[in-house]
């Protein structure tokens, strides 16, 4: 059975590609799906795509992993920096997840350079636009993990 | 063979991999890391050169010594990446893409662990994927400087 991975983008993603380009670059939200959908192809896993712009759907896209994903690429967009409740989500769903940002977060305003999501993800990549959700996808990939999980 | 060359940095305490603390830093050893750096090098069409060092200085000096010679640097620099303001300048100095990696979830330690003086003069960073975190930026490295 193909492995199943759940690509969540958070609040403002759905606006990539038309706002603050010189920051997020000029790619929309299609098709950095449509790059993710490729790679996934190419490693024989399924991918399923959501966005939402409210923490409170989030959560419960998180809670539905459970038991029922391999593993979640997220982008939690500014929640990233304050949501308990996404921390916690990820935490109970027991997911292995990859969080994504866009920017280099550590370049950028002091706010964004605390993550609460990512003590409870496996991993974090930044900086490299949208081919982050591609390497993101290829971390999950990897068979042994669990050495370095927190 | 490719003329496209990469610099791979890691730093102190970085030799002992696969001997200290395997629950944190996984089995594989760095010359088990630097193998797997080859060899997606050479599937990429490019070459890695792997270096280790627990000196500060000689890390900086490597850095100074890598423009001309190196299209763009993958750095773990262990414990330094969060207080050596010596690197970072070195890093920003050579004007080259940095890519920063970490073994393990650096977020999820200790907190002085949380910060990297390094990252803001890197294109990005990659950290928590075990031995797959070299790869993934040089991956990343190899894309970026192409497009």
């Amino acid at each position: 059975m193909p492995k199943r991975v759940v690509v969540i983008h958070g609040p403002n993603l759905n606006m990539l590609g038309k706002r603050e380009i010189g920051i997020y670059g000029g790619k929309s939200m299609d098709d950095i799906n449509g790059e993710v959908a490729a790679e996934a192809k190419h490693l024989n896993v399924t991918v399923e795509f959501y966005q939402s712009n409210s923490e409170g759907e989030l959560v419960t896209l998180i809670q539905g992993c459970r038991d029922a994903a391999d593993g979640i690429l997220l982008n939690a967009g500014a929640y990233t920096h304050y949501s308990i409740a996404l921390r916690d989500a990820i935490a109970a769903s027991q997911v292995p997840t990859v969080e994504v940002h866009i920017s280099n977060i550590y370049k950028r305003e002091s706010f964004r350079h605390t993550s609460l999501i990512a003590p409870v993800c496996i991993g974090q990549i930044c900086g490299f636009g949208s081919q982050g959700y591609v390497l993101a996808l290829r971390a999950l990939m990897e068979e042994k993990l669990d050495p370095w999980l927190p | 063979m490719s003329s496209r060359k990469f610099l791979v940095i890691s730093g102190p305490n970085l030799n002992l991999l696969g001997t200290r603390k395997t629950s944190i830093y996984g089995q594989g050893s760095l010359e088990d890391i630097h193998q797997g750096l080859r060899q997606r090098a050479a599937e990429l069409d490019v070459s890695v050169e792997c270096e280790q060092h627990n000196s500060e200085g000689e890390i900086v000096e490597s850095l100074q010594n890598a423009p001309g010679v190196f299209e763009g640097i993958v750095i773990n620099a262990g414990a330094l990446a969060h207080y050596s303001y010596v690197l970072r300048s070195a890093i920003g100095a050579t004007l080259l893409p940095c890519v920063e990696v970490f073994i393990s979830n650096v977020h999820a330690r200790e907190d002085f662990r949380h910060q990297s003086v390094i990252a803001p003069v890197c294109v990005g960073v990659i950290g928590g994927f075990g031995k797959k975190s070299y790869i993934l930026a040089l991956e990343a490295l190899v894309n970026l400087s192409k497009s």
